[in-house]
């Protein structure tokens, strides 16, 4: 994946989802089209349902903050060449620690009840990533379907506490009691969504910079995902680091799904998360593994969920299911962006060792053209 | 529980094994020639909206199944476009082509089908004359529909395809060695099309059974993690022909024991764990407990040509 990490023209990296996002925004437009709707009406509504007010604004950045803590962890193991992809499953036992910490140590103090059931989420999503982060790093099990077969084990697990230990009695929806109100993440600005759970998410987005672009830790992330093999020769003890980075970036899954619950719905609910997980990998890429375009990617997936749960409410007749098309849109759109960025280098690194060998005149041994017979671009 | 249930279970999981098997044999495939599809998901979603729209507008199951095929052929389209063609990585776009596909089908379904579409036609069972008396047995096997048939003989046909044919070698080659399988002239990036095209097939039909085969219509996120379920299939049959129809009859099985179960109204045994065994299992076979798994060097690994 070197490439796609270290794309050499920085702009590339802001002008590709650029492009993306627009392009997908015009598909769904077209799609839209298509089946008789209006889109200037469907997107007049959504951006009035995402951004319109300072309500809408604090529902998108209440739909933000679990795709972007999830996406930031993704984006900091992916740094080091690892595919979380089980950041769902780490949310769901991140969610169902958090819950479990509130409902049972209700008597400690405010503040430290939601510390401790937060911690409690990050360490529980660290746990869960930490078994395909283990494998990865002792046996060499590629943490790819490991951490997709406990996305589904974790969610499971959640259902069954739901379902079992914790059903309520005459509930029709398996969801765990609500949890007592000192643990509940305060409403910063009145009158709207937004709660303290905000200022966390903008926290971690400090950190996660801070640790993906200006930590030893992060260089050496970023010397694994380069080259295993040089890494390890510099000193860089690779398993450990392995460990380290799956554990973290659950962490920040686990703490998605923790806040989520104390932030948003007050209770654990059985499949509360849509698949944030799941688009946090989306969001990364979208993002380019930077901290603030992650940012940037989140909101973007936050204010077309936002937007297009209001579309539902304004009754154009066009489902809220037009946000997963688009927000699946952008990214296949970025990988032919990056696709077509990799194929233009290449033809030019050709190009130029075509001429550099034609004008050099044949001297004895022949020159070996730089061009790839085998590359294995892993992107 | 009596020989009453092991009849009812045996029909539960021929009924529940079947699209997986499908789905399985076609990423078993694709797999072996080195691309995973972790958007077997989205092409099951795909094929089972197709073949319900489909059915719907021409009033015909076999028009259905065709659009079934390709519903999951579209989606593996894409996938090539992107990963053999663009070289993107697969992990990647499997995962935002599963978004993709279940956005496109609950929108679609919300707007062009419309979802108070009455059901289509589902498909007919085939009873076998006599082996469909057998005790026990019979009426799990030979009282299908013509695809469940079909995905008996899926089986073999694939075994054939991977382990005695000229084509079987390629593909193999094209999932271990690319480089050395080109410079033997082994079109790699054809070959791997071509078992991406398989797949999408046979995940599309699959998909396309789950709606057709007895309820005749489509609803949001249908195929419920099935996509999943087959994918660990693969794994857990150790990318054998043999091991993976053995790993979707277990999962099916352990699905059909636990729906049976709560049919029974007997709560004793968590549903869940159940639910949570084709993953589990897959984890543990993965974690090198059992035996050694190895899967095509090449996998998920993109190859450029010279």
């Amino acid at each position: 994946m070197n490439w796609q990490l270290r794309t050499r023209a920085a702009g590339l990296n802001v002008l590709i989802p650029l492009v993306a996002v627009v392009l997908a925004l015009a598909t769904v437009a077209l799609l839209l089209v298509a089946v008789g709707s209006n889109p200037l009406d469907a997107y007049r509504d959504m951006w009035n349902a995402a951004l319109g007010d300072r309500f809408a604004l604090s529902t998108t950045v209440t739909k933000t903050m679990p795709r972007l803590l999830a996406a930031l962890g993704i984006a900091l193991a992916l740094r080091a060449g690892l595919w979380n992809i089980g950041a769902e499953g780490q949310l769901y036992v991140g969610a169902l620690a958090t819950t479990a910490v509130a409902l049972y140590a209700p008597d400690l103090g405010a503040p430290f009840l939601i510390t401790a059931a937060l911690v409690a989420g990050a360490l529980a999503g660290a746990g869960w990533a930490l078994i395909p982060g283990v494998l990865r790093a002792t046996r060499g099990v590629s943490e790819v379907i490991t951490s997709l077969m406990l996305v589904y084990i974790g969610i499971q697990l959640t259902n069954y506490v739901l379902e079992g230990p914790w059903s309520q009695p005459g509930s029709t929806f398996p969801s765990s009691p609500y949890v007592p109100t000192g643990a509940s993440l305060p409403v910063i600005v009145g009158g709207t969504l937004l709660n303290a759970g905000a200022l966390v998410g903008l926290a971690l987005v400090a950190l996660a910079w801070f640790l993906m672009s200006h930590s030893t830790f992060g260089l050496r992330l970023n010397a694994i995902g380069g080259n295993e093999r040089a890494a390890r020769v510099a000193g860089v003890r690779v398993s450990l680091m392995i460990v380290l980075a799956m554990a973290a970036s659950g962490a920040f899954a686990g703490l998605a799904g923790g806040m989520e619950v104390l932030g948003v719905r007050g209770r654990l609910v059985e499949g509360f998360s849509p698949g944030y997980g799941f688009e946090a990998i989306a969001i990364a890429l979208l993002g380019r593994l930077n901290a603030f375009g992650i940012l940037g990617a989140a909101l973007l997936f936050g204010a077309l969920d936002a937007g297009s749960a209001g579309l539902q409410t304004a009754a154009q007749g066009v489902p809220a299911s037009i946000s997963q098309v688009a927000e699946g849109l952008a990214v296949a759109y970025v990988l032919v962006g990056l696709g077509l960025a990799s194929i233009i280098q290449r033809r030019r690194a050709a190009r130029a060792a075509l001429r550099a060998a034609a004008e050099q005149p044949a001297s004895g041994e022949p020159d070996v053209l730089p061009i790839p017979t085998e590359s294995v671009v892993d992107s | 529980m009596n020989s009453h249930f092991f009849a009812q279970l045996l029909v539960a999981t021929v009924a529940l094994a079947t699209p997986l098997l499908l789905a399985a044999l076609g990423e078993l495939i694709s797999e072996t020639a080195g691309v995973i599809n972790i958007e077997l998901e989205g092409m099951m979603l795909c094929g089972a909206f197709a073949a319900v729209w489909a059915a719907h507008g021409s009033g015909s199951v076999v028009v259905g199944f065709l659009a079934a095929a390709a519903g999951g052929l579209f989606l593996a389209a894409i996938h090539g476009i992107l990963c053999l063609f663009f070289r993107a990585n697969q992990v990647v776009s499997g995962i935002v082509l599963n978004i993709f596909a279940l956005g496109l089908t609950s929108f679609l379904l919300a707007t062009a089908l419309g979802p108070t579409t009455s059901p289509v036609a589902t498909l007919h069972s085939l009873r076998v004359p006599m082996l469909a008396d057998l005790p026990g047995v019979g009426k799990a096997f030979f009282d299908q529909n013509v695809v469940v048939y079909a995905a008996y003989l899926m089986i073999p046909c694939v075994w054939l395809l991977l382990n005695r044919s000229p084509l079987g070698l390629a593909l193999k080659a094209a999932g271990e060695r690319p480089a050395a399988a080109e410079s033997l002239g082994v079109r790699v990036t054809l070959t791997r099309w071509l078992a991406l095209s398989i797949c999408g097939v046979l995940a599309g039909l699959g998909g396309g059974l789950l709606a057709l085969a007895a309820i005749g219509f489509f609803t949001e996120n249908m195929t419920a993690g099935r996509g999943f379920i087959s994918l660990a299939a693969v794994i857990f049959g150790r990318w054998r022909t043999t091991g993976t129809a053995a790993a979707v009859v277990l999962f099916a099985a352990a699905d059909g024991f636990q729906i049976r179960l709560q049919a029974l109204g007997i709560v004793h045994i968590a549903p869940q764990f159940l639910v949570m065994l084709p993953y589990l299992v897959t984890l543990v076979a993965l974690a090198g407990l059992m035996r050694r798994m190895r899967p095509p060097s090449a996998l998920g690994v993109n190859y450029l040509s010279s």
